[in-house]
């Protein structure tokens, strides 16, 4: 779950916006240096064309998601429709519904919740650092000391039992309605994500913190929360983005994991993952046709972040080319 | 070196004791017990009686310690401190109960649940992990000393695919493939049906020298081999996942290693390039990897659940699965147990061995 962040991307973060019209020039500069990362750029345009086609499922989609013929089951590729219907490009699954049109909704649920995961952890995993960080001492041990526990426990096993037991509670898929797996994978996924941000926050925060722009903070009265939000977290933010484009593809395989496990978001509501794990459990001459288009919507969005992600890492700072 | 062995036993010993606790916290928090099932067959079951059952298993006791104020029904017994189930867990799995499953395999013990299934397990990973770590480590010293090579491009595009493949996908797509389609390996399981016995019981005769599966004698190698057809794919799928980051980890060592100062030295003293790459640089670009390996032990085993759930392999990963399905908390709780003992226990020895390969380490 916790992206790797190894020492020294931690201490070589440059101090970037201490003032104002420095910082714009820093952003174009990186946006330069991004244009330039020929995968970077591969993978920035294939994941807009992924969110734009989910965007725009109710327009682009051929069939509605949940469109039951049960008379072309398991349709083979590019099957032409019944009664001069649109042809089945990926073929249909096991109750004949369209595979390209799920897999267009299936999009909005797995980036959705891809998103808002990565959000929420980032807001949690920069708000437990920059407190560790700039409070030190027993506040910092114990944050930390927790999140090295965190980072030991087993999460997968952890995420299946939570999840199913979550759902298994009454009370609370009621108050949640009809989106209840969704919520719930959101809330697990943050809870098991956000120690590689926060340790990594920390990390630049201290480094930041003995540095004069912050003592000159002090000595104009500035308190503590002004410091921790108006300085250490700004001038933290570019790592912060690499491993939430990185977290971004991560949240991705997880989820759909969860989901393919069958602890994950529920059918009818398609994703990547729950499609899957309905590929696995169709007759074994189907597994092809039927495993190969929702896989291959998750490999090319999880790599076409993490060449975003990597060219970010080379864009933000260029001194931490590996 | 004693004195940092010791303490770091030590610190390993409360860090698992907290995750124990956590772990137990979390799963007594959640709803479902052992008789949830037992209540809706049978609609006629008073609470009174279910109060007697729970409190046969001590759920109606506290978590952590505490005051504990039976209930019968309708009758109020005085309150008493109670050590707490989870100390009360604690001090039976230290003395090797592990409780008794409730669903999964009615009234059978953990122990010897997970010990029946914890052999495939370990196969499965260790084969994968060996064959990786095998194909690359030379790849990834390749691909340094031919930094920018289209070799390099090759293995750092290989790795970006691996990671990006999921191995619930890779491993669909390996069986449509390679047992579907072309016929070469079976599609699940460890042993052809009608087999007699299997590669694990195979192994376990040969390391006791013939002393387990008596009646397994001189069909050894066939029961291997047909292990071997079996475990394939899985472990296929696997090495191509490992092999993406272990390349990457390997290349990125070595490049550092490469900048060093003493590998100068050592060229400039005359000696051949080949010993100066093996001798001199690949003996510390392995250092940082041993830690690596070690922080890795929980994906792995979060990669071979996956893969014992697609290809029927009867791990302890698929028997999760199934006991969590079946709200079945003791082989949970067991199968937890023993993960996160192989997690902190590797970290352990990481450390260890970290310090043992790395004299620049000050113990102190």
């Amino acid at each position: 779950m916790s992206s790797a962040i190894t020492p020294d991307q931690v201490t070589s973060v440059a101090p970037v916006a201490v003032r104002k019209i420095k910082s714009e020039s820093q952003w174009a500069l990186a946006w330069r240096r991004l244009r330039r990362h020929k995968l970077a750029m591969f993978g920035l345009f294939t994941l807009l064309a992924i969110v734009l086609v989910s965007i725009g499922a109710d327009m682009l989609a051929p069939y509605p998601y949940d469109e039951i013929d049960l008379g072309s089951a398991y349709a083979p590729l590019m099957t032409p429709g019944v009664d001069g219907a649109p042809t089945h490009i990926l073929g249909t699954d096991k109750l004949g519904r369209d595979i390209l049109s799920r897999l267009m909704y299936a999009g909005r649920i797995s980036l959705t919740v891809a998103l808002v995961t990565t959000i929420l952890t980032m807001l949690v995993g920069t708000i437990v650092g920059a407190v560790a960080g700039s409070f030190g001492g027993w506040v910092d041990n114990i944050l930390m000391r927790f999140a090295d526990l965190m980072l030991t426990l087993p999460d997968l096993p952890i995420l299946l039992i939570l999840s199913s037991s979550l759902r298994q509670n009454q009370a609370f898929t009621q108050f949640l309605g009809s989106n209840a797996s969704v919520i719930i994978i959101i809330f697990i996924l943050m809870v098991f994500g956000w120690m590689g941000v926060s340790r990594l926050v920390r990390g630049s925060v201290l480094t930041l913190r003995s540095q004069e722009f912050i003592q000159a903070t002090q000595a104009l009265g500035g308190n503590r929360a002004r410091i921790i939000f108006s300085h250490l977290i700004p001038n933290s933010i570019a790592p912060i983005i690499v491993a939430a484009t990185l977290g971004f593809g991560a949240v991705i395989i997880s989820e759909s994991a969860l989901s393919f496990l069958g602890f994950g978001v529920m059918p009818p509501v398609p994703t990547w993952g729950n499609m899957l794990n309905e590929a696995r459990n169709s007759p074994l001459e189907y597994l092809f046709t039927q495993a190969l288009s929702p896989g291959f919507c998750i490999f090319l969005t999880v790599l076409s972040i993490n060449f975003l992600g990597d060219g970010l890492r080379d864009a933000l700072d260029p001194r931490l080319k590996l | 070196m004693t004195d940092y062995i010791i303490r770091r036993f030590v610190q390993s010993i409360i860090l698992l004791f907290f995750i124990s606790m956590l772990l137990y916290v979390i799963l007594n928090l959640v709803p479902g017990g052992p008789f949830d099932m037992l209540r809706l067959s049978n609609p006629r079951m008073t609470q009174s009686q279910l109060d007697r059952l729970n409190s046969l298993l001590d759920l109606d006791k506290p978590l952590l310690p505490g005051q504990y104020c039976p209930r019968i029904g309708d009758m109020q017994e005085p309150c008493r401190f109670d050590q707490g189930r989870y100390l009360r867990w604690l001090g039976k799995v230290v003395q090797g109960d592990w409780g008794k499953s409730w669903t999964i395999a009615n009234g059978k013990q953990v122990l010897d649940l997970i010990w029946g299934r914890l052999g495939y397990t370990v196969l499965l990973m260790g084969i994968s992990l060996v064959v990786a770590i095998i194909i690359a480590v030379p790849i990834g010293i390749y691909s340094a000393i031919h930094q920018y090579s289209i070799i390099d491009y090759l293995v750092t595009a290989l790795a970006f695919f691996g990671q990006s493949m999921p191995t619930f996908w890779t491993g669909l797509m390996a069986m449509a493939i390679f047992s579907v389609a072309l016929g070469w390996f079976p599609t699940s399981g460890v042993r052809t049906a009608g087999s007699q016995g299997d590669i694990i019981q195979a192994l376990g005769r040969i390391f006791t020298f013939g002393k387990l599966h008596p009646e397994m004698a001189g069909m050894e190698w066939k029961y291997i081999a047909d292990g071997l057809r079996h475990i394939a794919l899985p472990a296929g799928v696997l090495v191509f996942f490992n092999l993406a980051t272990w390349s990457r980890y390997t290349r990125t060592s070595m490049l550092e290693v490469l900048r060093q100062d003493y590998m100068r030295t050592a060229r400039a003293k005359g000696l051949a390039e080949r010993f100066v790459i093996l001798k001199h640089g690949l003996r510390n670009a392995l250092i940082p990897l041993i830690t690596i390996l070690a922080l890795r032990i929980p994906s792995l085993f979060g990669g071979a659940l996956i893969t014992e759930t697609i290809f029927s392999w009867p791990g302890m990963g698929r028997m999760l699965i199934d006991s969590i399905a079946g709200v079945d908390w003791p082989v949970v709780q067991g199968i937890l147990v023993i993960s996160s003992f192989l997690v902190v226990f590797s970290n352990f020895l990481g450390d260890l061995a970290y310090a043992w390969v790395d004299p620049r380490i000050q113990y102190s």
